[in-house]
Formats: C-alpha cells, sequence, structure tokens
C-alpha cells in the first residue's frame, strides 16, 4: 500500500466528477455499497450476527461521540438559522479524541490516522456550515471502508457493519441533528428521500428484499410501522420521519410516498442503488467535497482550486480577484492531463483563467 | 388575456397546477411586462398608496424549492404580477437561479409534475428578468438578501447588469446571498456566496442612502420577523413550519401611508386532506430510467449555453 497523507478535496467541476466515476475509487465505493447491501438480505435489526473485535471497538468509538455530545449541549442562539454554534465545540473535541479513537481499534496502524480519521471526523457534519447531508454521510461509508482495508474489520463482518455499526451511526447523528440543529446539507426539501440520510433507505430496503408479507405500501400503515421497526430500518426511519414532521408522509415525504407504489421490495432496492449513484455518488454538489487520499485516490484531471477552497471549500477569496486563483491543487502528484495542464501553464502566466471566474463549489442556500 | 388570467388564477389559488402550454403563455406574457418596467426604471420604484386604494404587494424572493407546491406557487406569483401589474412586485431571491433549483427541489419538483424540464426552464428563464431590489417611498430598501462590499449607493444597484443568471460573485451575487451579522465590519459567510455586514455597515448604509430600514428575507426567523442591528436592518420570513418541522411563524410586514409598519404573524394553514396530484413512481425505480439520465443530461447542455 502506498504511504498515507493527509484528506484533499479534488473535484471542483463536471469533467473531473466524471472522471471521478470512471475510477477505481468509485469503484470501490460502489461496490462496497453493493457487498453491505447484499449482506443484509434478509437480515433483521434484532437477529444475532457474527461480530469479530473490530465491530465491539467501533460500537466503543460511536458511544464515546455521542457522549461528547451530552457533554456539549447547545448554547442559547434563538436568532440564527445557521445550526447551534456549540456544534463547532462538538467537532473540535471529536477531532481533538480521534487519534486516540483509532489507536484503539484493533490492528490499526497509526500512520494511517492523519488520512483515516480525516473520514471519521468528517462523518459528523460539517464544521463551517454547521450541516449535515449524505455527503457527510459518504464519509462514513468510506471511513468503515478504510478500516476493512486495513484489517480492523473483515468481510465476515458485514451484516454487523450494517444492522450494529451503521444503524449506531444513525442514532448518534439523529442525536446531533436534534442537538445542535443541523441544518440539512443541500437538501431538497420534500423532494429529496429524507432531509438528512440516505444509506438507511438502501440498506433498509435490502433487508426487506424477500420478505413475504411486508410490501412498499406498507408503510402507510401505522400499526406495521410501529411493529416493525424494531427489526427494519426502512420501517424505523418511516417512524421517525413521522415522528418528527407535521402533516402526512404524502405530504412532506412525497417521493417515499410515491416510492410505496413500487410492487416489490426487490425493485425499491435496485432503484435505491442507480438513485444512489445518480443523486449522490454522481451530483457535483455533493461529490466536490469529496475527500481523496491514498486509499481511495483521486485519478482524475487537476485544476487550480482557488486558495479559500482549501480547506472548508466554502470559504471565498475577499481579496482582490487576482488572489481568489493564487491557491494550486496538487492532490496526488499525478501527471496533470495535457488538456489542463496546458490550460494550468497559461494561467500560470497571467493568460485566461481555466473556466473563468465561475468555477466554485456550489454555495449553501 | 384578463379573462384568462383570472381563470389561471382561481385556478391555482386551489393548488392546481396550469398546463405547460398555459406556463410558457404566462412566462412569456411576464417576461414583456418584466422587461418595459425595466426599460421605465419602474422597478426599483415602488410606491404604496398613492391613488391606489388598494393593497400593493411587494415579494421577495425564494419562490421555489423544497415545498409541495412551489411550482403552483411561484406560477400564481407571476401570475398575479401579470393580472395586477402595478400592485404587485416580485423580486428575485437567491434560489430563482437555474443553478440552485437544480439543487434544492424545484427542478425535481417540475420533473415530476410536467413529466419532463420545460416548465423549470420556462421559468428559469423568466427569473433572469426580476429586479433584484424595490425601494419603498426612498425610505424603506427592500432585497432578498442583504448588502455588498461593492455597493455604496442606490445608483451603484441601478447600475448592475441583471439580467442573467445570479452569478457566483460580485454585487448581484451579494444582493441576494448576504445576511446580518452581530460581528462588525464585512465577514466570510458560511453559505459559500455572499458577506456577512454589521452594524455599522448597515448604519453607513442607510445614512449615506438617506434610507431609514433594510427590509430583506433569506434567514429563517423563529418569530416570522426579527429586528437586527438597532433597527437598520429586519428579515422576514413568510414560510410558516418550514419544511414541515421547523415550527417556526410566518410574517408579514405591513406599511401604510405614514410609512409606520406592523407584523402579522401566521401559522400554517390546515391541510384539507391529501394533495391532489397522484402518484408516481421515480424512474429509477422503473425499468425504463435511462429517461432519467437523458434529462439531466439535456439540462446540463442547458446549464452550460
Amino acid at each position: 500500500m502506498s504511504s498515507f497523507r493527509p484528506l484533499q478535496k479534488a473535484i471542483l467541476f463536471k469533467e473531473q466528477l466524471e472522471a471521478f466515476q470512471a475510477s477505481s475509487t468509485y469503484a470501490s465505493i460502489t461496490s462496497y455499497v453493493e457487498a453491505l447491501n447484499n449482506a443484509v438480505v434478509g437480515v433483521k435489526l434484532t437477529d444475532e450476527c457474527a461480530a469479530s473485535q473490530g465491530i465491539t471497538a467501533l460500537l466503543e468509538v460511536l458511544d464515546r461521540v455521542e457522549a461528547l455530545a451530552r457533554e456539549t449541549p447547545p448554547v442559547d442562539n434563538a436568532t440564527s438559522r445557521f445550526g447551534n454554534p456549540a456544534f463547532k465545540t462538538f467537532y473540535d473535541k471529536v477531532q481533538q479524541v480521534a487519534p486516540q479513537l483509532h489507536e484503539s481499534l484493533p490492528t490499526f496502524p497509526s500512520e494511517a490516522i492523519p488520512e483515516v480519521s480525516g473520514y471519521f471526523v468528517e462523518s459528523w457534519g460539517n464544521r463551517t456550515r454547521v450541516d449535515y447531508g449524505s455527503g457527510m454521510e459518504l464519509n462514513f461509508l468510506c471511513w468503515l471502508l478504510c478500516l476493512e482495508r486495513l484489517g480492523v474489520v473483515h468481510e465476515s463482518d458485514h451484516v454487523a457493519l450494517v444492522i450494529r455499526v451503521f444503524w449506531r451511526y444513525v442514532q448518534v447523528m439523529r442525536t446531533l441533528q436534534s442537538t445542535y440543529w443541523l441544518e440539512p446539507a443541500g437538501s431538497h426539501g420534500v423532494w429529496g428521500l429524507d432531509d438528512y440520510h440516505f444509506l438507511p433507505f438502501l440498506f433498509g430496503s435490502a433487508q426487506l428484499r424477500d420478505h413475504k408479507h411486508l410490501r412498499p405500501k406498507s408503510i402507510h400503515d401505522n400499526e406495521v410501522v410501529e411493529e416493525f421497526s424494531k427489526d427494519y430500518i426502512y420501517f424505523a426511519c418511516i417512524r421517525f420521519i413521522n415522528s418528527v414532521k407535521t402533516a402526512s408522509l404524502r405530504w412532506h415525504s412525497p417521493m417515499l410516498d410515491d416510492i410505496s407504489a413500487v410492487k416489490t421490495w426487490d425493485k425499491v432496492n435496485q432503484g435505491m442503488i442507480k438513485m444512489y449513484h445518480a443523486e449522490v455518488l454522481g451530483k457535483l454538489p455533493v461529490i466536490q467535497h469529496f475527500l481523496f487520499g491514498s486509499i481511495l485516490p483521486y485519478e482524475g484531471p487537476i485544476v487550480p482550486i482557488p486558495a479559500g477552497h482549501h480547506d472548508d471549500g466554502h470559504g471565498h477569496s475577499h481579496g482582490d480577484a487576482s488572489d481568489a486563483h493564487a491557491g494550486w491543487h496538487d492532490p496526488c502528484g499525478i501527471p496533470v492531463p495535457s488538456a489542463f495542464a496546458a490550460a494550468a501553464e497559461e494561467q500560470k502566466r497571467g493568460g485566461t483563467r481555466l473556466g473563468g471566474p465561475g468555477i466554485r463549489p456550489v454555495p449553501f442556500d | 388575456m384578463e379573462h384568462e388570467v383570472d381563470g389561471w388564477i382561481q385556478q391555482l389559488s386551489q393548488c392546481k397546477q396550469l398546463t405547460e402550454a398555459d406556463v410558457k403563455k404566462l412566462c412569456d406574457k411576464t417576461r414583456e411586462i418584466l422587461m418595459e418596467e425595466s426599460n421605465h426604471d419602474l422597478s426599483e420604484l415602488f410606491r404604496i398608496g398613492g391613488n391606489s386604494p388598494d393593497t400593493n404587494y411587494l415579494f421577495m424572493g425564494d419562490y421555489v424549492d423544497r415545498g409541495y407546491y412551489s411550482v403552483e406557487t411561484v406560477t400564481l406569483l407571476v401570475a398575479m404580477k401579470l393580472r395586477y401589474r402595478d400592485r404587485v412586485t416580485i423580486l428575485r431571491g437567491n434560489h430563482e437561479s437555474r443553478q440552485i433549483t437544480q439543487v434544492y427541489g424545484f427542478y425535481d419538483e417540475c420533473l415530476r409534475k410536467y413529466g419532463n424540464a420545460n416548465v423549470w426552464r420556462f421559468f428559469t428563464d423568466l427569473f433572469d428578468f426580476l429586479p433584484l431590489t424595490a425601494l419603498i417611498e426612498n425610505q424603506i430598501f427592500c432585497l432578498h438578501g442583504g448588502l455588498s462590499p461593492s455597493i455604496d449607493t442606490l445608483d451603484h444597484v441601478r447600475a448592475i447588469d441583471r439580467v442573467q443568471e445570479v452569478p457566483h460573485e460580485g454585487p448581484m451575487c451579494d444582493l441576494l446571498w448576504s445576511d446580518p451579522d452581530d460581528r462588525c465590519g464585512w465577514g466570510i459567510s458560511p453559505r459559500g456566496a455572499g458577506y456577512t455586514f454589521g452594524q455599522d455597515i448597515s448604519e453607513a448604509f442607510n445614512h449615506n442612502n438617506g434610507l431609514t430600514l433594510v427590509a430583506r428575507a433569506h434567514q429563517l426567523v423563529m418569530e416570522g420577523y426579527n429586528w437586527g442591528q438597532d433597527r437598520n436592518v429586519v428579515t422576514i420570513f413568510s414560510a410558516p413550519n418550514y419544511c414541515y418541522r421547523c415550527g417556526n411563524q410566518a410574517a408579514i410586514m405591513e406599511i401604510d401611508e405614514k410609512l409606520s409598519y406592523s407584523f402579522l404573524q401566521f401559522d400554517p394553514a390546515p391541510r384539507a386532506g391529501e394533495p391532489l396530484v397522484s402518484r408516481r413512481v421515480p424512474d429509477y425505480f422503473l425499468v425504463n430510467y435511462h429517461l432519467y439520465h437523458e434529462l439531466h443530461d439535456e439540462l446540463i447542455v442547458i446549464f452550460k449555453q
């Protein structure tokens, strides 16, 4: 394995997104999603499952994160819509304990901490914007993927990774979302699947794929939802949404309502995978924040990224226009493809800027 | 024409969408009047009172995205503008943009309700012609977001070449994206567009331009309105219980002929049963979902033009 390095963003525009979609990193992520998905077909949350020492350690890490949130109550913030500033304190605490938490994981190589802990820290939301969405959820998935590559967990742990670790992560996230009033990042409002999450619906529909009696339309039967939410992630999510939203599912979640008209869970599950590829892994507003390292490298074309965009992806230059594009992005030392190298050289010589000043991350509403 | 628009308004008031052809007609006609208004420089001069015995309405942006009835809402507002052009002013918000509506739901909603992106295209093309600001009796400066470090005077605002997609930076972007802040001076906005501005900035802007108030929207406030910066700025938010979960009230600011203001707060209207739209399985869950991808490709092409 190549040497570990801190994570960096690399994607800012469509051609890079397309290169990402053709890359081995993309293939690693999509096949990991499918492996976890297939592992939980027919599995209930209440089932016994094989779990290595790594699973136990991960659950302890999640407990520790939740404890940090409990120790960091929200501060008085009556008028702001940007979520609660105490989240930043919580985030800093997580960042601070991250190395120690990683050292507690079995067989984890300490030299991988700067790289792998980057995914872990970003799994809990964005510090600057105090928001959370499917992009941060993707960081958690990448973290699990890295841990598996490093031998902390194994293929035999896949069931436990979904029904124990991932489901516990969702519970911790709900604590954070409600404690700090995290803004739904890039929310489509009623036209999205959920304000915050995607993968629980994907894994949740996998659990139900072969179910003998329950159908997608069963989400409208409150008794069924109540009874089966202890066994199935999908029903638990419907129950949770109904509990936090006013009016009916039809109003606040027309996507889930529409999906309930699909005949079989098998079709729902296939659709969820297609939708995840298109709406999460295929969307620039999400993938512009994707973090690359040695385990999940960026292999596409490189462009200059404005200096202010390096760290939070949302800063922007307040100086004159000339310093806005002064920062150069060199994610992995990969040779720059000629088309981009030429444009970059041109810019260095003070020529036209690649793509003009319009190339920058999509702001959050 | 008036009769036809009245029929549309009646239909939309019941949350029933217009046909694609009618939306096209509506957007074409409204674009004509918006262009005339901008030629006469009327869009920035909005008078309360005067000879008109009835209430005038000023809307401060963000008509689309996230809600169940964005399409019906924006169609109704545009129809009202077309029918009562001197009484209704519709400003542009940061969501009245091609890029933002592709992220935050309006594009998805148009696809679901019309089966194609045409209605989305009619509206986003019309949005380019919406005015950015309004000035009430030379006293109250109204806009969606906030102030800009590139704008010191109202003449700077008038000089903006505004008929275009909302840019990523610069004065036009700032007017639609900035927020007031407790800190003094200009600050980096956590949104990644626009700026934050302190009380010193709004005080100076109001003083230098002979204004008493900046009235703006753009941020959720729990009471529906919120005074800030020693009453130099007021935030007004008129979507109650935002996203069916925030539990906030909504508000309208009412201004009389003496320019004294009061606020009307309101809660969500009771839902009369279930929505009228029929269930429609999203394309990802159908066999022919490639259609969806083709539409997205088409969209990217439009956006690049």
